[in-house]
């Protein structure tokens, strides 16, 4: 996806919530979308299934207005984390231009985190991405839960950031780090306006 | 227009308005250093000197160099 076009004078940016089922992914983007002022509310689509999991993805359109003469948009989505559904997450990542990894920090999760970030990397490599230098953020959600059922930022950092990209301690529920993890990944992706994710 | 943006924010305040005003701030930074290159200035054209009346060209020069910049 282009993230800059001149000739329309119009920025999108695509960025998409990874991660393991139940991570906090949608909340994520509910608490983004609960902030929204009234006139800027557009429609926040998401696919649920009868257990409220995400069955194809959520995608909320933020549009930002006019900025600097650029109509400047940025498109939220998440992916379903449930292992069986990789089609929908090869194609959630079609053209995507930054990515958060919502992990999960309960300590009986990781083995989750760790497969579902492996499964990251596999997609954006078939999607000719590297994901070695495609703008990524970490989110390590749930820090609300007794500290005796979550690890430690150090040792999630330790196993899951082998890029050492930026982190972020979150409680989506209550809206604790979600605005800081999206600042961090938007300008992440608006700091390459001129240099497109490298192809591999 | 960034700083209306951030006005803007400020004036709707919450988290969504600082993210805004940040947002707003990176993109005056980064378009504006690249959209000189992005739109060039159009070249103005010039006109071949003709003796009035006469249907004579005076600057034979000056033609020579309209006419390669025509054919680039």
């Amino acid at each position: 996806m282009s993230v800059v076009n001149y000739g329309t004078r119009e920025i999108t940016c695509k960025i998409v919530y990874y991660g393991p089922g139940r991570s906090g992914k949608t909340t994520n983007l509910q608490h983004v979308y609960s902030q929204l002022p009234e006139e800027r509310k557009g429609k926040m689509v998401s696919l649920a299934t009868e257990t409220d999991r995400t069955l194809f993805f959520d995608f909320l359109p933020l549009d930002l207005g006019t900025i600097s003469g650029f109509a400047t948009r940025f498109q939220l989505y998440t992916v379903p984390g449930q292992v069986y559904y990789a089609a929908t997450r090869k194609l959630v990542l079609q053209g995507v231009d930054g990515v958060v990894f919502v992990a999960d920090s309960q300590s009986r999760q990781l083995a989750e985190n760790i497969e579902s970030l492996q499964d990251l990397h596999a997609n954006l490599a078939d999607e000719g991405l590297d994901p070695r230098t495609i703008p990524l953020v970490m989110q390590y959600n749930k820090r609300d839960l007794p500290a005796g059922e979550i690890s430690a930022i150090d040792d999630l950092d330790e196993t899951l950031n082998f890029r050492g990209v930026p982190h972020y301690p979150a409680a989506a529920i209550s809206g604790k780090g979600v605005f800081e993890t999206l600042r961090s990944i938007s300008t992440l992706v608006l700091s390459r306006l001129s240099a497109p994710a490298t192809k591999v | 227009m960034a700083k209306e943006k951030e006005q803007q924010a400020e004036e709707e305040g919450g988290e969504f308005a600082e993210f805004l005003a940040d947002v707003s701030k990176e993109i005056a930074q980064r378009v504006e250093s690249l959209d000189p290159q992005a739109t060039p200035k159009a070249v103005e054209k010039k006109k071949t000197p003709i003796v009035a009346g006469t249907g004579v060209i005076v600057e034979w020069p000056n033609v020579a160099d309209r006419m390669i910049e025509e054919m680039r």
